[in-house]
């Protein structure tokens, strides 16, 4: 690929200081995006998914510190802007969903004037000309009656319609980088798909750059053009949606995929991985999923993998990768 | 060969009350479970999968009879239930309505001929009546009710979604699978930490740390350790509750093996109830579908995902992303709007303010469930009339 990324993520660290110890809950991410893609990032709980979408908009709460990294947004470093400069950004050029939007809206105003005050801090129009703008954000994100819809409180509204809000007012901007930290989650399957759809509509039409973060490697196989795959704290593969669904090169990965049921194929036998999600205050030694891995060796519990480019564009933390050659995906 | 129908529910319906004002006057029913009815065979596992607020967990819940039904009839091992759980005054006014005033009746009308038009328990409690009388049958369903109830709890356990709020934080693992053993009298005082350890080990938890706390244990850990209270009773019927909704990707795999070996080893029949698809699909050997309290289609897994005839099962199944990228440029069916509230459900068919191939009638006119194909229920005036493949 021979386009700028727009975004570039590298060797990012942040941790935590709490009570108990201190949490490596993002240790050493780095990925790029690019213009008008979708970025998938998949993991299951605790691997680090969203707080690694916390640190790019800087939105860390005290105890979290940043420890190390860069995040290049079309060559000026976020990491280092102050906080005036931050909030320019986060409202003209990259926006965030939330998984319960219940959460990011505010109880206490209707979604009409939490959509109008984004508008009106980012593009200077008079309070009716915002209305008018709200309303059809409304409409476009297809929340039926918006003129009726635009007064009404959070709670008022499902959970696909809160969430189509949200849409709404992360569009208000025009963002260049839309961050969805598993925006479907909460949501029943049939909503979900309604809202996967309007997001790759929406995308298409705004050329938005997508980060997709989700623990469903459906919704992954469904949107993303590429993955980035975290295991406790760090990218343990990269590469396309295509070669890390057929051909995937980290073992995790293999076993994440021949693990879960499938509707179209019919599988005699789940795979089980052994053992627990690892404690984010006692990562393991040595590669992070040694415990859990079929292809550990002995210096497994000694070396600590680095991500590196096995095929041209592929990337994988495993210096094992080959043991994969050849093995089907179950 | 026969198969033996374990439980058995008869147009069930449970609705809650709404109520509202300074005197909570009952403004509204929440219509939440309303006229199902479906049978589990010995050995199998049912799938009941739905989206949230349908029902399946009221189904589950007035099943174990921890919410009494609002109407409808539970058998279990060919006996009637239903009457089990309510006051005397209640289960005989039960008694009488469903069964002894219906059979006098029937007496005048039709006399020992009745027989050959009634099956189940209805024909097993109508001889008694034929043969004991009315005081007779009033007897056999109305002695050692305390007796009955225990060994229908014992029978039929449950296992829930959340690993963390569903066993008490204050107890050791040993008190929590013992305590309804002991209160049963399965197994004597002095063999229960025996007993405790061989169920842990059953579902992979090393004895030693049935003297740990809840806490101590990951969510995998703790769904094996609710397992084991439920096994620990011996049971029949294991109702699963949305049981690996709440783990993570690669526990939930271990947890889906796991159950398929203790149903193997211990001839464990399952009412499996999950919103997930893939998951049902892969563990069930019959699935139940249902929408805003009503079930709409019920068959074999093979047949329902050969060949789904309703146009809600076909929406489910084509909503659902598939882990395959070469799959993803497929057009899906994109249902319209929310699902409806169970306040006040759409007149006649449910589905119709969704429904991609609804016509006038469904509108108007409330679909019957009914056996399309030997086996296959189907509730919808146009079975088969939205297609779609994966
Ligand atoms: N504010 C915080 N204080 C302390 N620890 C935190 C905080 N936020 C996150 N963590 C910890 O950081 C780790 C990674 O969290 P993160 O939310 O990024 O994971 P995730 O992969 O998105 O998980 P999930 O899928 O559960 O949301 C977890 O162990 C979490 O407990
Ligand atoms: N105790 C209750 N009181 C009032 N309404 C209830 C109660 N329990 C469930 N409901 C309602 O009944 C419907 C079905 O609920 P439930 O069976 O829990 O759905 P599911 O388990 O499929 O998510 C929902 O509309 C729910 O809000
Ligand atoms: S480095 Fe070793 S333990 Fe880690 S994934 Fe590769 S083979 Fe497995
Ligand atoms: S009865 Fe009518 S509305 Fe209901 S599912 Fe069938 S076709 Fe659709
Ligand atoms: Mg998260
Ligand atoms: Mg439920």
């Amino acid at each position: 690929m021979n386009r700028e990324p727009i975004l570039q993520v590298k060797d990012l660290k942040t941790y935590f200081y709490t009570e108990d110890g201190i949490v490596k809950a993002v240790d050493g991410v780095s990925f790029e995006l690019y213009q008008g893609e979708t970025l998938g990032i998949v993991g299951e709980s605790g691997s680090g998914k969203s707080v690694t979408s916390l640190t790019i908009m800087r939105l860390l709460d005290e105890k979290a510190r940043i420890e190390g990294g860069e995040v290049i947004f079309k060559g000026k470093e976020l990491l280092k802007l102050s906080e005036e400069e931050m909030r320019k950004i986060r409202g003209n050029d990259i926006a965030m969903i939330f998984q319960e939007p219940m959460v990011a809206l505010n109880p206490v105003y209707t979604i009409g004037d939490q959509i109008m005050e984004a508008i009106i801090l980012h593009q200077k129009v008079k309070e009716s000309e915002a209305r008018k703008i709200a309303i059809d954000l409304l409409r476009k994100v297809g929340i039926p009656e918006p003129e009726k819809r635009v007064d009404q409180y959070p709670h008022q509204l499902s959970g696909g319609m809160r969430q189509r809000a949200m849409i709404a007012m992360a569009l208000s901007c025009r963002p260049q980088i839309l961050i969805a930290d598993e925006p479907t989650t909460a949501l029943d399957v049939t909503i979900q798909a309604q809202i996967l759809e309007l997001m790759k509509e929406l995308q298409r039409e705004y050329g938005m750059a997508l980060i997709m973060i989700t623990h469903d490697m459906g919704v992954i196989a469904e949107t993303a053009d590429r993955v980035a795959v975290m295991y406790a704290g760090k990218v343990v593969e990269y590469g396309t949606v295509d070669e890390i669904f057929k051909k995937p090169k980290h073992p995790y990965t293999y076993a994440l995929l021949s693990s879960i049921p499938r509707l179209d194929v019919e599988k005699q036998e789940l795979k089980s991985i052994p053992g627990t999600v690892p404690d984010p205050l006692n990562f393991p030694p040595g590669c992070r999923f040694h415990p859990r891995c079929d292809f550990a060796k002995e210096e497994c519990k000694n070396i600590d993998p680095e991500l590196v480019e096995v095929s041209p564009g592929h990337y994988t933390a495993c210096p094992f990768y080959k043991v994969l050659e050849g093995v089907e995906v179950k | 060969m026969e198969k033996k129908a374990v439980i058995k529910i008869d147009n069930l319906v449970k609705h809650f009350p709404i109520r509202a004002g300074v005197f909570k006057r009952i403004v509204g029913w929440v219509k939440a479970v309303d006229g199902v009815s479906f049978e589990v065979y010995e050995g199998e596992t049912l799938g009941l999968v739905g989206e949230s607020g349908c029902g399946k967990t009221t189904v589950g819940m007035t099943l174990l009879r921890l919410y009494e039904p609002t109407s409808g009839r539970i058998i279990f091992n060919d006996e009637d239930t239903t009457h089990y759980f309510m006051n005397y005054l209640k289960a005989r006014s039960y008694v009488k309505r469903t069964y002894i005033d219906r059979f006098e009746q029937l007496k005048i009308d039709k006399g020992a001929k009745a027989l050959d038009e009634l099956e189940g328990v209805d024909r097993k409690y109508y001889k008694i009546f034929m043969e004991n009388g009315a005081a007779g049958l009033h007897k056999y369903l109305l002695s050692n009710l305390e007796e009955k109830r225990k060994q229908f709890r014992q029978n039929v356990q449950i296992v829930f979604q959340d690993p963390y709020s569903s066993l008490d934080p204050r107890m050791r693992i040993k008190n929590i699978v013992a305590e309804g053993v002991l209160a049963h009298k399965l197994v004597e005082k002095s063999k229960i930490n025996d007993f405790v350890g061989k169920t842990l080990e059953d579902v992979g938890i090393i004895s030693a740390y049935m003297f740990r706390f809840p806490h101590e244990f990951s969510g995998g850990q703790r769904q094996r350790i609710g397992m084991a209270r439920a096994l620990a009773m011996q049971p029949k019927v294991v109702i699963a509750d949305e049981a690996v909704a709440a783990l993570d990707v690669s526990i939930r795999s271990q947890i889906i093996n796991l159950m398929e070996e203790l149903q193997d080893k211990h001839r464990l029949t399952y009412i499996f109830i999950s919103h997930d698809l893939a998951v049902v699909k892969h563990i069930s050997d019959r699935v139940a579908v249902m929408y805003l309290g009503k079930m709409v289609e019920m068959a074999s897994k093979k047949e329902l995902f050969e060949d789904p005839l309703h146009p809600y099962t076909v929406s489910l199944m084509s909503a659902i992303p598939i882990p395959d990228p070469a799959k993803k440029r497929k057009k899906r069916i994109i249902l319209k709007g929310d699902v409806p509230s169970p306040i006040n459900p759409p007149s006649g068919c449910r589905f119709h303010t969704r429904c991609p191939v609804a016509k006038p009638i469904c509108k108007e006119k409330e679909p019957p469930l009914v056996e399309v194909k030997p086996g296959h229920f189907v509730a919808c005036h146009f079975p088969g009339s939205l297609k779609w493949k994966a």
